[in-house]
């Protein structure tokens, strides 16, 4: 059965229109697509296969024969289970059964910690939100929002392992006792994240231990900048103060963070976002920044990018080079004949948009860039002046001052420096450090070594003694945010597998071995060592103290640094060939789900689609579609035109291409040769990837049991990974080695048979029409027809681009009545609404993972997310774009999230045969899981694609194990699995065969309303409740109090939520009175509550590319 | 040709009809009857681990429902006390601390009632009366903070001597009281009043309605109520179901 299909008007025959795209399927007009977009599921994916209905079939009888069976014999015992409430003896101070309690914490990060508010049930930590106090605060990410399931992962580390084998505890003090009490030669390999305490601790056990030496080691954070800027200096950027940014490769927006990322999309909104006057002004262009990017393969920041230049990973420093000689910094060795005609006259008109704001840019260079780029960086900054007091750039003393690297550490191991090494590093050095290293060798050259980690991994497995960690929603601690805000870590549980926390493990060492471990009256050692530390800084005020918890920070900065005097010298690596088809330059990528593998356990990043090729469950190959053919692969890949050749005839579209992305979609396999190492990958195109690049993101490939040759092989007496874990991806880091971190040149791709399936969502839940995510430009646009539009416009015009050019108004036959005539929509107090601005969203699932973690969003698998079941209420679409001037290789690329639009006339709820899909008074589209039948027609109906059905109970069958979901009752159970812990009690954990989405979070409105119904008590004290008078306005929530889940992680403040009602005192009002809002698929009428904001390029118009930027939907018809 | 059907087989389908029918109507009848909250809950009445009489705390006694379930203006659910709460009472040397009935209470607490040790303490395990399913979010607060009284879902408690169940607390019952809320609202200084009775509040605190005439009935007190607190029930699906 196949949907009521609106005719969309063809695009007329003399417009060569822009093309927008959601993947090379789609690109091609591929028949496959056509299915995505047609219907709710393609053929098949939406209906029992053989073995699931012959099994489902047999499985029904059986059940029924024994359950009546069963009911015969029960009938005696026929009454009703008892149940129990067991209270608290001794009651906790706080805790009220049923309501959550906030406390303040911190998670700690390389790039700076992110003060949190972590939600708690009776003690039981829930969600994770930014703690909003925090001046700095620019919401969360996705690996924040995920680190919650990571606390409750049944894989976690539960046992000390002596040389790999179970240990206990007894025997791991003895061993502590022994190491305190010698004077050895200790080292202590920390993560890049900075810690006052623990920098104090290890002050402590230099002076202990004189022999004891600190290093930092993460597998993907690259020292070179500090070998420019000094060891321990880090440049922090204040975007507010940024009117034009360049970064070349620095994804600053999310995985390469420099700083505080919210003033930099605040700047983005022109003014709009002035501080507590969200959309009170209209955008202006010369408040506006301006980013230029530099990079090989797409960031999330280059789809933000207003000119973003696509190069190969080793011609980069040419291109600042370039940049640098413009500005008059003088680069010896550099001629401009380097760069290509279109390049020069690139960073010609960048370098002087730099010089015009001079000392209100800056220049950034990414983290795992070569030191020759980061001294052209440090060089051009300091020509523009934009570092220092009051500039955009300042360069901060950070606690790493006393801890050398990886090459330090090597090097010390190897001449015998060390005797005891002691790994708290979250990296995973056996696995991930480079090939050359060869980690697990070294381990072997020092008497004792100790991990400690969360996870058993294969450094558990290598060193004498693995000590489980405490998460740090379980330890006490702090860390220094991105400015060096004192942020303190404050568990909020006790340790659920006897973890150990870092500062647990540091002081034993100052404490003849004795771990002290809290319980439920003492708490740990690091409490003791924190609050020494804070005493130090603030003094011995308790009040002081209870205030610094409760807000979760204490007010601090780094020390300015001196910043060196650099000069550029890019030497040789100006003479870096540009790579070819047989010498391709290979980038080993962090990824965005796993970053260097250490959340491979974690099933909510394995399953966010990875935010630029919406890949879950894996790594592949990414390559740029020319590369692709020219290399021989590419009619596997982009088929431009599907031909098929019959008897020497050509005939077009005639079968169907093998890879499309449902089920059965199967990626390619490549043999990826460096040097004399191979890898077998699969690959995929990527658009806007530079020619000739290949890009290997890393940790994946932990463990498998398949037999695939790209992964470490699986040994279940030594488990390196849980079940999720298990059989993902292809491991990168043996190709790395020391001398080639991040790039390598030379690389040979050879054509393999083989195939891989890969779970793609990019054509999963493809929406009709034409100009969904809107764009436009700051500079003057040259229309088909309508002349030329300047940005005012353009602005005015942007409920008009696409097909509400042309359409006329929809009448919808739905009617907003009941049948009396009276709105349904009936509520006074309440009328929710959402804005989601796309100038600010760079799609980096943040909402998505925090969705996940507020309700209850299961997780359903590779197998069931390839049929297109992933049961995300928010999804991230993302858009390719390229005008017909533009360039196909390197088109724009948009994000925009899509979730339930709760319309006011749901063509949902119109088909639902049992109401179980209705509206509330206030406007929301409700779902009562309980009446459900699961007959999908809602989902057939919704045009948004917004609706997700259980086609499993994907929370009772663990989807992971294979086939199990299709075992019915004999299946796998998870229930009492850990990780349900970390449910939401205020969300319903939905079943098999019923539908579901969005609900703009209504736990979270019903409860800030009912806590607003107290007024009536409170108005009541002290007088007659009889003579008390409640308006509407007494029982309204305040102004823009209630958050929702995704609005609440967002980095960018994209998403604005609120109440209709409050008119212009709420941001959600002043959102939808921007030009730039526009409902999608406004034209078929059905009045969504959820509108978007136009996204805003602001082009240089000197640029090359200026005509192409900020065109993809102007000229849609 | 022979017959195959003897004669008295004639009525036999006709038999068998009202036969089928009856036993169709009688099992409909039964199951409409007796399978519903307010056959299936209404009287349950389990055994308690301690004999807890409300009749004597709240009657004889005159406590106020929140000493025990504290934070019922304040949270989702009425809580059962933690066993500290007994305690302030039922104490060593306390009121009633040498009767057998309250050995519970010490073995949660984790002291032996007889010679005063310190024992593993064994929590309470209270028997649940009332029950919502699990997709009902029922919210204590936002029912007693806008005057509805405990009486009104859980009957006269007070006089109870073992809790039973009173009220059916199916859909159907919730939803008759949030489409006429006027029953059932009361002053909020009566909520926890479970001796109120609306005409003798009536009498001893004379209410005028917009027409100066007094007020008499429960109904239309509620109604001056609904409207002066602008009460207005949800009757969609997302006010209990999430």
């Amino acid at each position: 059965m196949s949907k009521r299909v609106w005719n969309h008007p063809e695009v007329p025959a003399d417009e060569a229109g822009t093309q927008v795209w959601r993947s090379p399927a789609e690109l091609e007009g591929s028949p496959l697509f056509q299915d995505w977009l047609h219907r709710e599921f393609p053929e098949k994916n939406g209906e029992l296969t053989e073995e699931e209905r012959e099994l489902s079939r047999r499985n029904f009888v059986k059940l029924m024969g024994a359950s009546s069976a069963l009911a015969g014999l029960g009938l005696a015992s026929c009454r009703r289970p008892e149940s129990y409430i067991v209270p608290f003896t001794q009651a906790p101070e706080w805790v009220i059964p049923g309501k959550a309690l906030y406390y303040a914490t911190t998670m700690p990060r390389p790039g700076g910690a992110v003060p949190l508010v972590a939600t708690t049930f009776e003690g039981r930590p829930t969600k994770l939100e930014p703690n909003n106090e925090f001046g700095d605060a620019s919401g969360t990410d996705a690996f924040t929002q995920a680190s919650i399931l990571d606390l409750y992962d049944p894989y976690r580390s539960k046992d000390v392992l002596n040389n790999g084998k179970k240990s206990s505890r007894f025997e791991l003090d003895a061993a502590l006792k022994e190491l305190s009490s010698q004077a050895g030669k200790v080292g202590f390999v920390f993560g890049e994240d900075d810690s006052p305490t623990r920098n104090r601790l290890v002050g402590e056990l230099k002076k202990k231990f004189p022999g004891a030496k600190a290093y930092r080691y993460e597998a993907l954070e690259s020292h070179a900048s500090e070998e420019v800027l000094g060891q321990g200096v880090r440049m922090v950027v204040d975007f507010a103060k940024a009117d034009r940014i360049l970064s070349f490769d620095c994804d600053f927006t999310s995985l390469d963070q420099v700083g505080p990322v919210k003033p930099f999309f605040d700047r983005r909104q022109g003014g709009s976002h002035d501080k507590d006057k969200l959309y009170a002004h209209q955008i202006k262009a010369e408040k506006m920044n301006r980013l230029y990017q530099v990079e090989a393969a797409y960031s999330l920041t280059g789809g933000v990018a207003d000119h973003r230049l696509r190069t190969a990973p080793s011609q980069i420093v040419k291109i600042a080079a370039g940049v640098a000689a413009a500005l008059n910094v003088s680069v010896p060795g550099f001629s401009p004949e380097m760069l290509s005609a279109e390049e020069q006259k690139w960073v010609a008109e960048c370098a002087k948009d730099l010089q015009s704001k001079k000392g209100k840019s800056v220049v950034l260079a990414g983290n795992r860039q070569s030191k020759e780029l980061h001294e052209l960086v440090a060089a051009i900054n300091s020509a523009l002046g934009n570092i220092g007091p009051d500039k955009p750039a300042s360069l901060v003393q950070t606690g790493g001052k006393d801890s050398a690297g990886l090459t330090e550490l090597v090097a010390d191991i190897k001449a015998g420096a060390l005797d005891t090494l002691v790994l708290l590093t979250p990296s995973n050095p056996v696995y991930d450090s480079p090939a050359d290293v060869d980690f697990k060798a070294l381990l072997g050259k020092v008497k004792t070594s100790i991990h400690w980690g969360t996870r058993t991994n294969a450094t558990a497995y290598a060193t004498t003694w693995h000590v489980p960690a405490a998460h740090y929603l379980e330890s006490w601690g702090d860390a220094k945010t991105a400015k060096g805000t004192h942020a303190l870590i404050q568990p909020l549980i006790l340790p659920l597998y006897n973890g150990v926390g870092e500062l647990e493990l540091l002081n034993s060492f100052l404490n003849e071995g004795a771990l002290q471990l809290g319980d439920e009256q003492v708490p740990a050692a690091g409490y003791d060592e924190i609050r020494k530390t804070f005493e130090a800084a603030v003094g011995k005020d308790a009040a002081a103290w209870a205030q610094a918890l409760q807000v979760g920070f204490v007010d601090a900065s780094y020390d300015e640094a001196a910043a060196p005097a650099v000069s550029a010298n890019p030497g040789e690596s100006l003479q870096a060939a540009a790579p070819t088809k047989d010498a391709l330059d290979v980038i080993f990528a962090p990824d965005a789900s796993v970053w260097d593998g250490r959340f491979i356990d974690n099933s909510w990043m394995q399953e966010a689609p990875d935010p630029i090729s919406k890949l879950t469950w894996d790594n592949v190959a990414y390559i740029s579609p020319k590369t692709a053919k020219a290399l021989g692969i590419s009619s596997d890949l982009v088929k431009l035109e599907p031909v098929n050749n019959v008897a020497g005839i050509d005939t077009k579209n005639a079968p169907r291409p093998e890879i499309g992305e449902g089920e059965k979609a199967k990626a390619p396999q490549i043999d990826v040769q460096i040097g004399d190492k191979v890898l077998k990958i699969p690959v995929l195109v990527s658009f806007g990837l530079a020619e000739n690049t290949l890009v290997l993101p890393v940790g994946y490939g932990q463990a498998a049991d398949d037999g695939r040759s790209g992964a470490i092989k699986f040994d279940s007496s030594q488990p390196t990974v849980g079940l999720v874990g298990l059989n993902t991806g292809f491991n990168v880091y043996p190709l790395r080695e020391m001398a080639a971190l991040w790039t390598v040149s030379g690389a040979k791709v050879s054509n393999n048979s083989g195939r891989y399936p890969v779970a793609l969502t990019q054509e999963h839940h493809a929406m009709y029409g034409r100009a969904l995510a809107l764009e436009i430009s700051t500079d003057t646009v040259e229309t088909k027809g309508h002349g030329s539009k300047d940005f005012k416009t353009q602005l005015k015009k942007v409920k008009k681009q696409g097909m509400d050019s042309h359409m006329p108004k929809n009448h919808s036959i739905y009617k907003p009545n009941d049948t009396e005539g009276k709105p349904l929509i009936s509520d006074e107090i309440h009328q929710w609404a959402m804005a989601i601005d796309l100038n600010t969203c760079m799609g980096c699932n943040a909402c998505l993972v925090a969705c996940q973690s507020e309700n209850n969003i299961p997780v359903v698998g590779k197998e069931q997310v390839a049929k297109g079941r992933e049961m995300h209420w928010i999804r991230m679409d993302r858009y390719y774009a390229a005008t017909p001037e533009g360039d196909e290789d390197n088109p724009e690329m948009i994000p925009q999230p899509v979730a339930c639009q709760q319309c006011e006339l749901a063509p949902c709820e119109v088909v639902c045969p049992v109401n179980a899909t209705v509206h509330t008074e206030e406007g929301l589209n409700a779902m009562a899981y309980n009446r459900c039948i699961g007959t999908r027609y809602c989902a057939n109906n919704c045009p948004y694609k917004a609706r997700r059905f259980n086609f499993f109970d994907y929370n009772k069958r663990n989807p992971l194990i294979e086939k199990n979901l299709y075992k019915g009752p004999w299946g796998e159970k998870q229930e009492g699995d850990a990780r349900h812990l970390q449910r939401n009690p205020n969300v319903s954990v939905r079943m098999r065969g019923v539908m579901e989405k969005c609900t703009y979070c209504v736990q979270r409105l019903e409860n800030s309303k009912i806590k607003q119904k107290q007024i009536t008590r409170k108005k009541s004290l002290g007088v007659a409740s009889t003579g008390v008078e409640i308006s509407n306005e007494d029982l309204r929530i305040k102004v823009d109090s209630v958050k929702v889940a995704c609005q609440d992680a967002c980095p960018a403040g994209a998403i604005t939520f609120g109440n209709l009602l409050d008119e212009k005192k709420a941001a959600v009002v002043r959102a939808k009175d921007s030009q730039r809002n526009y409902d999608l698929l406004n034209y078929i009428g059905t009045l969504p509550r959820t509108s978007y904001l136009a996204r805003v390029k602001n082009p240089n118009p000197a640029m090359p590319d200026a005509k192409s930027v900020g065109q993809a939907t102007i000229n849609i018809h | 040709m022979a017959n195959f059907f003897p004669r008295w087989s004639n009525f036999t389908p006709f038999k068998l009809a009202i036969c089928l029918g009856a036993l169709a109507f009688g099992v409909t009848f039964v199951v409409a009857v007796y399978v519903n909250p307010s056959s299936l809950r209404v009287g349950y009445q389990p055994t308690q681990p301690i004999p807890y009489s409300h009749e004597i705390h709240v009657n004889q006694l005159g406590m106020d429902c929140r000493y025990c379930h504290s934070f019922v203006e304040h949270g989702s659910h009425a809580n059962v006390p933690s066993a500290n709460v007994c305690w302030n009472c039922h104490g060593p040397n306390k009121v009633q601390s040498d009767n057998p009935k309250l050995s519970p209470l010490y073995a949660a607490m984790g002291i032996d009632q007889k010679t005063g040790a310190e024992i593993p303490a064994v929590p309470l395990e209270w028997v649940r009366v009332h029950k919502s399913p699990d997709y009902v979010y029922f919210n204590h607060s936002a029912h007693v903070n806008r005057g509805v009284s405990c009486q009104s879902c859980h009957g006269d408690v007070d006089e109870m001597k073992v809790v039973h169940h009173e009220e059916p607390l199916s859909m159907g019952w919730c939803l008759d009281c949030h489409r006429a809320p006027e029953e059932h609202l009361r002053p909020i200084e009566e909520v926890t009043n479970l001796d109120y009775d609306v005409e003798e509040y009536l009498k001893a605190n004379p209410i005028k309605d917009a027409e100066g005439n007094a007020i008499e009935t429960q109904t239309e007190f509620g109604k001056f109520l609904k409207a002066h607190w602008n009460v207005k029930p949800k009757e969609s699906c997302a006010a209990c179901h999430r």
